[in-house]
């Protein structure tokens, strides 16, 4: 049994996303702010005649976002009734990997990544790290980044 | 040769740009010639037909033919003059500029196939020339009688409809002059019973006081203008207005009714049973009654408010309540009743298409039928209007590129006649559905694929994503219909990203193709001011704005510790308590700099504008670097909560097919006073 899954990348590491969440894939040239939002809100575009909101993975991973490039990518995701975009650095590939390759993350990794990364596949010598994206969409913070 | 060659691209450049901008008048066209049939005023229309004959003219004078700039020059001057009556079009003139666009398509299409170009049609250059002329005499009797303009101008716009459309049914304009006097009172003659006789014998239109010379005849010097359509004599009317029948004066239409069909078609119409117990009316006029509605909806919120702070105050306020309640709920009601008088009967909206249909059958020589079936579906008006160009485009391209010609078909082993069906059906969810299907040769997969240079799609989807794509097309040749199949990316624009709903179809190939249109029943639509903060475009509806001033720094106080205000991370509170105001008719407005607010201030960037809005009866300031403009927007919540703050209450696409933030001034002030805010900033704004 394999799922198919999408592979994307953050700041060179690479992360996946289960294909059957994904909505679609659209390159990125910037989304209008929206101030008061949270941090990682890099704003929203419409996609498809759709308004959706992009969530930066970035400044989820803590790290500084980085101007658009040719490559940036937002990938819409689906969950229950919510739609919302991650915006990575690339996504190219699409992978099969069998359920059984994912293994729970080691516990420094869920600690640094506050349980954003769910599970862990080795495909070859490559380390993909599964996204949680209920969690990604979910860590909305009430207060200011002061 | 060189030389030769450069104008061989130029021309085709021409062509299709010609194409694009003759598809989107003849859409105008066909929605002015709806909206001018309810009698309202259409001025965007007639701007954008200004327009798009502007740039065919331009464009044909760079190629140098002239037949085009002849032709686009006339409708050209009908229309600016229509533009500066507020969009009135003299009569007939819809039928003449159908007659233009369709001139200039043939010559566009000559063009393509490089053959001569004809001269333009003079008598279609005269007729146009004609209807100007009777515009420029008599502006505000653009719409053509001979009705004294003093009098026309008297006339509301429901009235002059209501003359026209009765001059061209054929009854008979009169004007009667009734002239009261002192013994005429005496002998129970006056301007009331003078109403009362001559709606026996007449329809009348209007009365109009008018004062004259006073006289022997006319002590008073007030004479009335009676304004009818009658199909009684001249003798039986003076005798009702109790007048001598040489001083009645006849009305004609100016320029004759257009001879078209349309026409009689309309005017049975009005005798159609379905018709019966209707009236006709204005949107404004709904409109109107909506804000009217918001402002009492505004009152009962502070009588809710009174009623808090009287209950505050210890006393007993439950009755008080409970009505106030009541209040609340009628309210919405009658909101409700409204927005369904703003409903269409989706058959009514379609009652073109036949005609469309009809004529399109004539140009390309297939043969095609038409089914409708809407049943009693309606939708919103403003809906309504922004679809009906999609739905026109669908059956044209349905028409002109789908169906095969009678002998293909015929080979094909199907009847000669296409079959194109238009189902309206609405859903459950608040949406229409309508189905557009034709029987003809379905889309070619491998065809668009190879033009749009990708692999062929594996489903219909994938299709259709491509062929939404500006500027694709399968049709190497050109035809005069729906050109080179322009008109699916704005299908989809106007159903996906401008309503919001959505486009599917499957297509069979040899089968034939059903596009899908679901856009939702009605749509909130404001009129709202777009302007620029930061660098952002943003915008707020009208309704919420009491004023938009220029930033008079020498009006404008500013307070101490301003420099505090951190400028990417700003304290809600802290610029709340900020202590800059303006003077404004002697009364102190808080001044609050939307950029600073929202984390996108620029360093020395001054805002040059203000719009005050009022809260709770206090007002605001917000200063912003300028205004960009007025229009209608389409209004779309923001549900995601990644995305729900408060000031923001929705998006809207300005055109640029990128999302616009609506804001609630309101809201956003009375969150900077009652504050803590959110206090959330982006951390790399």
């Amino acid at each position: 049994m394999s799922e198919l899954h999408v592979l994307c990348k953050v700041n060179d590491t690479e992360y996946v996303l289960p294909a059957a969440d994904v909505l679609q894939m659209e390159s990125f040239a910037g989304a209008t702010k929206v101030p008061g939002a949270a941090a990682q809100v890099a704003g929203l575009v419409q996609i498809r005649g759709r308004v959706v909101p992009v969530v930066d993975l970035r400044v989820v991973f803590g790290l500084t976002p980085i101007p658009p490039t040719l490559d940036s990518r937002v990938v819409v995701m689906k969950a229950s009734e919510r739609v919302v975009g991650l915006l990575v650095d690339s996504a190219r590939e699409v992978l099969k990997i069998p359920a059984d390759d994912f293994h729970p993350p080691p516990a420094v990794l869920v600690q640094q990544t506050d349980g954003l990364v769910k599970a862990v596949a080795q495909v070859g010598n490559r380390l993909l790290m599964l996204i949680d994206f209920i969690k990604v969409i979910g860590e909305e913070h009430d207060d200011g980044d002061e | 040769m060189s030389d030769g060659f450069e104008a061989s691209e130029f021309i085709t450049g021409f062509i299709a740009e010609a194409e694009e901008h003759l598809t989107s008048a003849n859409a105008n066209l066909l929605s002015l010639d709806q909206a001018s049939a309810a009698g309202q005023p259409t001025p965007r229309q007639v701007r954008e037909l200004f327009r798009s004959l502007h740039t065919i003219k331009g464009l044909a004078a760079m190629v140098g033919v002239e037949p085009i700039v002849d032709i686009a020059h006339a409708m050209e001057t009908v229309l600016r003059e229509a533009d500066r009556a507020a969009g009135q079009l003299p009569v007939g003139s819809v039928e003449l500029l159908l007659r233009g666009t369709r001139a200039i398509g043939q010559r566009v299409a000559a063009l393509a196939k490089r053959k001569p170009v004809a001269a333009a049609p003079s008598t279609l250059v005269e007729a146009l020339n004609a209807l100007r002329q009777s515009g420029s005499n008599r502006p505000q009797a653009a719409a053509g009688t001979t009705l004294a303009d003093d009098l026309w101008a008297r006339l509301g716009s429901a009235e002059r409809e209501q003359l026209l459309q009765g001059l061209m049914a054929g009854r008979r304009g009169v004007v009667a002059t009734f002239i009261p006097a002192p013994e005429r009172a005496n002998a129970g003659i006056n301007i009331t019973s003078v109403r009362e006789r001559m709606a026996t014998v007449a329809e009348i239109v209007k009365v109009v006081p008018q004062s004259i010379p006073a006289t022997e005849s006319a002590p008073g010097g007030l004479a009335f203008a009676l304004i009818l359509l009658t199909d009684a004599t001249d003798e039986v009317v003076a005798e009702a207005s109790s007048s001598d029948p040489a001083t009645l004066r006849p009305i004609a239409l100016q320029s004759g009714p257009p001879a078209a069909t349309e026409e009689g078609e309309e005017s049975d119409d009005d005798t159609n049973p379905r018709q019966q117990g209707v009236v006709r009316v204005e949107v404004a006029r709904l409109d109107d009654a909506l804000e009217k509605l918001s402002a009492l909806v505004v009152t009962q919120f502070r009588l809710t408010r009174a009623v808090a702070a009287l209950r505050a105050t210890g006393t007993d306020t439950r009755a008080l309540a409970l009505v106030v309640a009541d209040n609340g709920r009628q309210l919405r009601d009658l909101r409700s009743s409204i927005m369904r008088a703003r409903m269409v009967p989706v058959a009514e909206v379609l009652e073109r298409v036949p005609l469309l249909l009809r004529g399109l059958s004539r140009s390309t020589g297939k043969q095609a039928r038409l089914e409708l079936r809407t049943g009693k579906t309606e939708l919103d008006k403003a809906v309504a209007e922004r679809i009906f160009p999609a739905v026109v485009h669908l059956i044209r391209n349905a028409a002109d590129h789908a169906l095969e010609s009678p002998a293909e078909r015929r080979a094909a082993g199907k009847p000669e006649t296409g079959l194109i069906t238009v189902v309206a059906v609405e859903r459950s969810d608040n949406q229409l559905e309508l189905t557009i299907s034709d029987d003809g040769r379905g889309v070619d997969a491998a065809a668009v694929a190879r033009r749009a240079g990708v692999p062929v799609p594996a489903t219909d989807d994938g299709l259709l994503e491509l062929l939404t794509r500006p500027g694709l097309s399968t049709k190497s040749e050109v035809t005069t219909t729906s050109g080179r199949g322009v008109g699916m990316d704005v299908v989809k624009r106007i159903a996906v990203d401008e309503l919001r709903g959505a486009l599917a179809m499957t297509t069979i190939r040899g089968q034939g193709t059903t596009f899908v249109l679901r856009v939702p029943l009605s749509i909130t639509i404001v009129d709202a001011f777009s302007f620029v903060s930061g660098g952002e475009t943003f915008v707020v509806p009208v309704a919420m704005v009491e004023e938009i001033q220029e930033l008079d720094p020498s009006r404008t106080v500013r307070g101490p510790d301003r420099r505090r205000v951190a400028r990417a991370t700003p304290d809600r509170r802290q610029v709340a308590r900020g202590t800059d105001m303006i003077e404004r008719r002697g009364e102190a407005v808080p001044l609050l700099r939307l950029d600073e607010i929202f984390g996108l201030a620029v360093e020395g960037a001054a805002g040059r504008k203000v719009i005050i809005v009022r809260r709770n009866g206090e007002p605001f300031a917000f200063a912003v670097d300028r205004m960009l403009g007025q229009q209608e927007v389409v209004v779309r919540p923001l549900d995601d909560r990644l995305v729900r703050v408060d000031g923001i209450s929705g998006t809207t696409d300005l055109g640029d097919g990128k999302p616009t933030l609506v804001l609630d001034l309101v809201a956003l002030g009375g969150k900077l006073i009652t504050g803590p805010g959110p206090g959330r900033e982006r951390a790399h704004a």
